[in-house]
């Protein structure tokens, strides 16, 4: 028997499966869902029930499904990735082929999709439509059971940031090319519609961030409708490794949630919604909407939910306000576009101030929220093993914003000198802590060592038109030093051919009048008087 | 370009149904699928078919394997065999359609099959009921073992001929040969699905797929195997078929949809002068 069939006993081929591919390492490669999606989940997951994962998931979130899970299933388009699967988990049911054809012996009660539909189809078959796909995975539910469907939203905001979007690319996943689907949903209100007409209720919706390869916050709608404060949706842009980009993620994404687009511009919505049971007949473990969390966010390793009041619940139950006031950096970067250096001085002595008197040692203007009186940090990070003084810390902190600033192209007051480097030393003097090239190079070891370094992204195609437009700047200047001095050089040129034309009529006046009878008389008698000062000088010497 | 574009006479059907002559078809740029296919309309190697040139395919579902696993430039135009049938609607039409057509699985020039043929046509006289044409590829044909196989249970042998090149004419009547016996039979068989199967189904023969599969001997694992073929087409296995199901697949699986005019191929093909 060929090798190729030869799958362990408990992967099932149904239909569709794609012999030779893989969901796990193609270039989209598969969302990496951590903290917040699986707090989700757990909570989601019944205690006794029939739980089917359709779709790639990162193993983690597989492994942790079924650990908890009474029963598990999964359903994978890839062989390859269906067998690899089947190995690791031998008690775990799984299917292999495209959505439509799967015909569940019993309904699911919970069925988890995160990674959307779009890959539940195969090359085997032309690609259903979102609604037809969602029909069939609605059809998988048992009455009462929860559905967590992953839709990736067209018009995120990373659909503005990304200069090369992975789906324009024409990779080899795009045989059926996404964007001409017209049941795809076109915002929160069309996901809401299609999710009811296939039947499903919708409990809460969520908007994923900062961006769908690894979302970190899971907000509700109801959570973006409300002011967020700074310090929570601050960290939530972010800048994926080399993509190439257009704009700073960080700017765009800030104006998304001043302008309370965060559920309409998320990259990625997550939707729970359940199959109505039978009248008369509720679930006792029915699903309500507001026993789901109002928002979910990972801060580093930690993870805490958003209470509708505005604080952070950790998972020992702790409740922790979210610090008021702006970002350090922003208030910086606003002082500096309108050249008001005497906020910038009045706020960096506070800042100098406020870490002398114990502040935190790993904090950065992009880490801290300061409400006009009191610094906060927005999430509390380790510090280095040992904390050095106050002024190296401030050092640091100047020197990663003086990177930030220029590389993100703001305007700032100061002419002279662009290099980041003098920028640091010039704002540790109006701090009025004035710190020398040994300071400073002790701060970028104090960097280095915190990690997260200021400066190893990419450019963004706006750096590049600014850095395009700073070059055509220096060229004309160039051209202009150029043409000046090749006026300047001709000139000279005929400065030179004059004196030259000057010269030689002079030479030839000289030797016309060397050829006179007087000049030549003259010669001869004043040579015997030259002769006669020769012997005197004999003489006397 | 390649070899196999002039196959079965296929580059020759093809220009005459742009008008060209038959005699000296020409060069086609790109490449041509010259069998029925469940990979990617080629074989796994395909290194020879250079990125950069078509891919002419037979149908949309080997365009959407073929771009998942790297390929590009595909171009369905669907089986050169339904342009034949375009040019030729009368050729080999019978008033009535007696017996079986059987097309052993056949190996090819640089792979050989291992089978027991003489099982095989024990197993074809037990389900056949009418008279047996068993149709050899030229290879086995040439082999008198296996003729005398098929022979020696009564039934009549036959071979369509070498499949040819661009510059000799020895394949240019293989489908039309093909063409005439299929009108000629009421049944089409084989031990496996193939262009032969589908060619039949779609001039009106009943099909049938039984028997021993056999084996190539260094078959590829990227198409699956026997298995493979009976998950996908569970429904025309059996020794007896719905002939309007396998009509409907015969059509798919040729492209008769995919049918491109005369004027676009020569372009495709490169076959335009152009300035």
């Amino acid at each position: 028997m060929v090798r190729v069939n030869e799958a362990p006993e408990n992967v099932r081929l149904i239909g569709g499966e794609m012999l030779l591919w893989s969901d796990m390492s193609t270039m989209g490669g598969v969302t990496d869902w951590r903290g917040a999606a699986f707090e989700l989940i757990a909570r989601l997951i019944p205690a006794s029930g029939r739980v089917l994962l359709v779709g790639p998931h990162p193993q983690m979130l597989v492994d942790e499904v079924v650990e908890r899970a009474p029963s598990a299933a999964v359903l994978l388009r890839s062989y390859p990735d269906a067998c690899a699967l089947g190995e690791r988990h031998p008690g775990l049911a799984v299917f292999c082929g495209r959505l439509e054809v799967f015909e569940a012996e019993e309904p699911y009660d919970l069925v988890l999709a995160l990674d959307g539909l779009l890959r539940t189809h195969s090359a085997e078959a032309p690609a259903a439509a979102w609604r037809e796909s969602l029909g069939a995975l609605a059809g998988l539910l048992a009455p009462g059971g929860r559905l967590v469907l992953g839709v990736r939203n067209d018009l995120g905001v990373d659909r503005f940031l990304e200069a090369r979007p992975a789906d324009r690319e024409g990779g080899d996943d795009q045989w059926a090319p996404h964007g001409f689907d017209p049941s795809y949903p076109s915002g929160p209100a069309a996901l809401d519609r299609g999710l009811e007409a296939a039947g499903l209720s919708v409990r809460r919706c969520y908007a994923a961030y900062p961006g769908r390869q690894a979302p970190r916050a899971l907000l509700s709608r109801e959570a973006l409708a409300a002011e967020l404060p700074d310090a929570l949706t601050f960290p939530l842009s972010a800048r994926g490794g080399d993509r190439m980009l257009v704009a700073d993620p960080l700017q765009l994404t800030r104006l998304v949630f001043r302008h309370r687009l965060g559920e309409e511009l998320a990259p990625l919505w997550l939707a729970v919604a359940t199959r109505p049971a039978p009248e008369g007949r509720e679930r006792q473990d029915g699903l309500r909407g507001d026993e789901l969390p109002y928002g979910l966010v990972e801060e580093g390793a930690l993870l805490y939910e958003l209470t509708p009041d505005g604080s952070k619940r950790f998972p020992d139950g702790e409740e922790r306000p979210i610090p008021a006031g702006r970002v350090v950096e922003e208030i910086l970067v606003e002082a500096c576009a309108r050249e008001d250096v005497k906020t910038v001085r009045e706020l960096l002595e506070e800042l100098a101030g406020w870490l002398e008197s114990g502040g935190d040692v790993s904090a950065a203007t992009d880490s801290l929220v300061y409400d006009g009186e009191r610094f906060a940090a927005i999430s509390p990070t380790a510090g280095p093993s040992t904390p050095p003084g106050p002024k190296v810390v401030l050092c640091r902190i100047l020197w990663r914003f003086a990177v930030r600033l220029l590389a993100a192209g703001h305007h700032h007051p100061w002419p002279w000198p662009l290099e980041a480097d003098q920028l640091t030393l010039t704002l540790c003097g109006m701090a009025g802590r004035p710190c020398d090239q040994g300071d400073l190079d002790r701060a970028r070891k104090l960097d280095a060592e915190l990690g997260c370094p200021a400066d190893e992204h990419a450019p963004t195609y706006r750096d590049l038109l600014g850095a395009r437009d700073r070059l055509a700047d220096q060229l004309t200047a160039a051209l202009a030093r150029i043409s000046r001095l090749e006026t300047k050089l001709s000139y000279r040129e005929r400065e030179l051919v004059r004196s030259k034309a000057k010269l030689r009529r002079t030479q030839r006046r000289a030797s016309a009048y060397r050829r006179t009878l007087g000049y030549r008389l003259s010669r001869r008698l004043a040579s015997p008087r030259k002769v006669a000062r020769r012997v005197i000088r004999l003489l006397s010497g | 370009m390649d070899e196999s574009n002039h196959w079965y006479g296929h580059s020759r059907i093809l220009s005459k149904y742009c008008g060209l002559s038959e005699e000296s078809p020409k060069r086609i740029q790109g490449f041509l699928q010259h069998g029925w296919n469940y990979l990617h309309g080629f074989p796994p190697n395909d290194h020879w078919c250079s990125p950069g040139y078509p891919r002419f395919v037979w149908s949309d579902v080997l365009r959407r394997r073929g771009w998942s696993m790297g390929r590009r430039g595909h171009y369905l135009i669907g089986a050169p065999w339904i342009y034949l049938l375009h040019l030729e609607p009368e050729l080999g039409v019978v008033p009535e359609r007696k017996g079986t057509i059987w097309y052993p699985f056949h190996g090819w020039e640089k792979h050989s099959v291992t089978g027991d043929h003489a099982r095989l046509a024990d197993e074809i006289r037990n389900v056949e009921t009418g008279p047996v044409t068993v149709c050899l590829y030229w290879l086995e044909f040439a082999n008198p073992d296996i003729r005398r196989a098929y022979e020696s249970r009564g039934f009549r042998v036959i071979c369509h001929g070498e499949r040819g090149s661009r510059w000799e004419g020895k394949g240019r009547d293989f489908l039309r040969k093909q063409l005439v016996q299929l009108r000629r039979h009421r049944r089409v068989a084989s031990n496996r699905l193939g262009s032969a199967l589908f060619y039949g189904a779609s001039v009106g023969c009943e099909v049938a797929v039984y028997g021993d599969p056999m084996q190539f001997e260094d078959e590829r694992p990227e198409y699956g195997g026997t298995a493979r073929r009976m998950r996908l087409w569970p429904e025309l296995h059996g020794t007896h078929v719905d002939s309007g199901l396998a009509a409907e697949v015969a059509r798919r699986e040729l492209g008769f949809d995919y049918q491109a005019t005369p004027e676009e191929l020569v372009r495709m093909f490169g076959w335009k002068r152009v300035r």
